[in-house]
């Protein structure tokens, strides 16, 4: 019997011809051979099923059954544009509408300094980046198990090579600026980030997905996204993702980390909007001494679909990893966090850490909470915990004898409650930001 | 300012204020004791408002002239109710300043008085967390995280001072206190006293009174007010303990 999954399949490969019709020019380029790979990849595999593990909570159906249009329009005017930059940071942004880079909107010209940025094909032209693309991106293609993986090399249409020079401390932030806005169809869009951080260099990424539409006019769209981050020894890199995508919309984001000896990767995560929300964030070891640490912090009301899946392999001895994420789910929403801490049977002195910490504001919210420790090496320290609760009713009263209404004392306490996540963002901006987020999300209805 | 009828109420099904009879004036300093048990927190916690107490038919509390069983907490501390806690709640990553910051401007648009801006409202609890002898670093941390008892209790105090309430109840407040912690609890009720402010003391310990000089002590047993009288009604308790008002006490249940 074929998968019922499949008839999904087969109209993503409909799509492609579509898709491929518009590119032009691209097709006589190898890049564009990549992704023929990746759809005769993706004609055999399927979507997953609940059945399947990883998946369990957490149903494609929804996100796969539209017919996408893949050319959506990329408008905006420049003055709706100021309110999506974020106040005092110190970055280079590049704007992309509904997918698609606005160049003319775009830093391009004062990109960071140290910083190199070019689409993926003319990295593949480089002799310099050639072997590098072509490493971090096979996984991707012809290798891989996952359908949205394989989607994505095959639609990515805005792709980007990122390379910060062996020994570059990047002090300026690039700042990645998704804006939604609405369309008649649903649209589909596959962002595409391969970023490589030379020995010893530093940088600070920033990307934010936000959506134009309001109320009825929301946008409707899948956005498909994947990074592929390699750092070199000793790089360190922040990574934050701020997401307020629409409420009509579904935001898969697969982030692959792989780690050289002592390299450091921090991750912070906020995700508001989203109707389906799904994180895959992978961290792989390849030497002594790494850390990795993973911080996010959701907030979900009405019918939103919130996932963060995390695995971190430690695979080689003497590395660290620090997991914090904590969520809010009022309404119906439905959060899962599904945290895997591989430690392999050589990973000796291993230090993993990973708390998960929810809260459920209403009868009908649901939190599925799954640590998963496999633990093959026996001289290391792992803990974990995992926590859901309600809102302290003692400690709304007694905001309340003072004179606090009920309403803005339940908000106080779940700015706190998240608070503990976003302290940890070392940049002052963006902690402001977020919390400025929070708060507007908290105080809609 | 306050008066109390026959009021009744039960938490959990179980009766525990069986009829109190209460009237505070103007300026008045009302001193509440009794026993473990005997209702105190109840009457508190019935004042502020706090939900898992019923209280039922026939209870009456006027406050100001209005019947303060109908209005809602948020309502009584913004026409100037105040309760210190007995056991004041750790609220993490809620920083002492923006709490403080939040309730005097929700108070003062309760009261139709325009906002503070930051800067003086910073200056007005610097000024006041001097009168609680607590350093100034404390407005920079979690609202009581990691506090001590005594400085929890000095913390209910600094807000009864920026808030500057109508009628404060301090619930068993110098429970667990030393000396030094104690009088600061003192001080700070001395200075706020005035003509058309009313406290109301509960507590176990005759100890506090020696600093707050009340203007009536009452005794509270089995949910009724069994005695009333003047400040030296709590030296006879402390020396001769609770047993000779239980005895004295009618037993109508």
């Amino acid at each position: 019997m074929t998968n019922i999954q499949d008839k999904h399949i087969d109209r993503f490969l409909t799509l492609f011809q579509s898709f491929e019709g518009a590119l032009n020019g691209e097709k006589g380029h190898p890049m564009h051979e990549w992704r023929r790979k990746a759809i005769h990849r993706l004609k055999d595999l399927s979507f997953p099923t609940r059945r399947h593990e990883e998946w369990k909570y957490t149903p494609v159906t929804k996100v796969v059954s539209p017919t996408y249009s893949v050319n959506p329009n990329s408008e905006l005017s420049e003055k709706k544009l100021e309110k999506f930059k974020i106040d005092d940071l110190n970055a280079a942004v590049l704007v992309f509408v509904n997918g698609q880079l606005r160049k003319d909107l775009s830093d391009l010209d004062q990109l960071p300094q140290g910083l190199q940025l070019m689409p993926m094909s003319e990295a593949l032209d480089h002799p310099d980046y050639q072997d590098i693309v072509k490493e971090l991106y096979i996984s991707s293609t012809e290798k891989t198990e996952d359908p949205f993986l394989a989607m994505n090399a095959a639609f990515s249409k805005e792709n980007m090579f990122i390379y910060v020079p062996a020994n570059t401390h990047v002090t300026q932030a690039l700042h990645i600026l998704h804006i939604n806005t609405p369309e008649e169809l649903p649209y589909f869009y596959n962002p595409q980030k391969l970023i490589h951080l030379g020995k010893g260099s530093k940088m600070v990424l920033v990307e934010s997905y936000n959506d134009l539409g309001e109320g009825d006019t929301k946008s409707e769209y899948f956005n498909n996204m994947q990074n592929v981050i390699h750092l070199k020894g000793n790089a360190q890199m922040d990574h934050y993702k701020l997401q307020r995508e629409s409420t009509r919309s579904s935001h898969l984001n697969n982030t692959s980390i792989y780690q050289d000896r002592d390299s450091v990767y921090s991750n912070y995560q906020l995700d508001l909007g989203g109707l389906w929300v799904r994180n895959n964030l992978n961290a792989y070891h390849k030497g002594e001494n790494v850390t990795t640490n993973f911080y996010g912090a959701f907030l979900g009301k009405g019918n939103q679909h919130m996932d963060a899946h995390t695995l971190v392999d430690h695979a080689i001895p003497h590395c660290q990893s620090n997991e914090l994420y904590k969520g809010i789910l009022d309404d119906k929403a439905h959060g899962v966090f599904n945290g895997k801490v591989m430690v392999h049977k050589d990973a000796q002195k291993t230090n993993a850490f990973q708390q998960n910490s929810s809260l459920l504001l209403s009868e009908k919210a649901v939190m599925d909470a799954k640590p998963q420790l496999e633990i093959f090496a026996d001289d290391v320290k792992c803990s974990h915990g995992a926590t859901i609760g309600h809102l302290d009713e003692s400690s709304v009263f007694f905001l309340r004898t003072r004179g606090i209404n009920e309403k803005r004392a339940k908000e106080m306490l779940q700015e706190a409650f998240l608070l503990e996540v976003i302290e940890n963002m070392p940049n002052e901006s963006l902690r402001a930001y977020a919390s400025k987020w929070i708060a507007e999300k908290l105080a809609s209805e | 300012m306050l008066k109390i009828k026959n009021l009744k109420a039960s938490v959990d099904g179980n009766q525990i204020l069986k009829g109190l009879n209460l009237e505070v004036k103007p300026g008045e300093v009302h001193a509440i004791m009794g026993p473990n048990g005997s209702g105190k927190s109840t009457l508190s916690n019935v004042l502020a408002g706090r939900e898992d107490y019923e209280v039922e038919e026939g209870s009456i509390v006027e406050y100001l002239g209005e019947d303060l069983l109908e209005l809602d907490v948020e309502e009584r501390a913004k026409k100037g109710i105040f309760l210190a806690f007995q056991y004041p709640v750790e609220i993490p990553g809620v920083t002492t300043a923006t709490f403080l910051k939040e309730i005097i401007n929700s108070v003062r648009e309760a009261q139709g008085k325009e906002a503070l801006p930051a800067p003086q409202i910073l200056k007005l609890m610097r000024e006041k967390i001097k009168m609680v002898d607590l350093p100034q670093e404390f407005l920079k941390r979690s609202l009581n995280e990691g506090f001590s008892g005594g400085e929890k209790k000095r913390n209910e105090m600094l807000q009864m001072a920026l808030l500057e309430p109508q009628l404060a109840i301090l619930d068993e407040t110098d429970s667990g206190l030393d000396i030094d912690a104690m009088k600061v609890v003192a001080n700070v009720v001395n200075e706020l006293r005035k003509q058309d402010r009313s406290f109301i003391i509960v507590t176990h310990y005759q100890r506090l009174l020696n600093y707050i000089v009340p203007d009536f002590v009452h005794v509270l047993h089995n949910g009724r007010i069994v005695k009333s009288g003047d400040k030296s009604l709590a030296l006879e308790l402390e020396d001769k303990g609770y047993d000779w008002v239980k005895k004295e006490a009618p037993q109508t249940v």
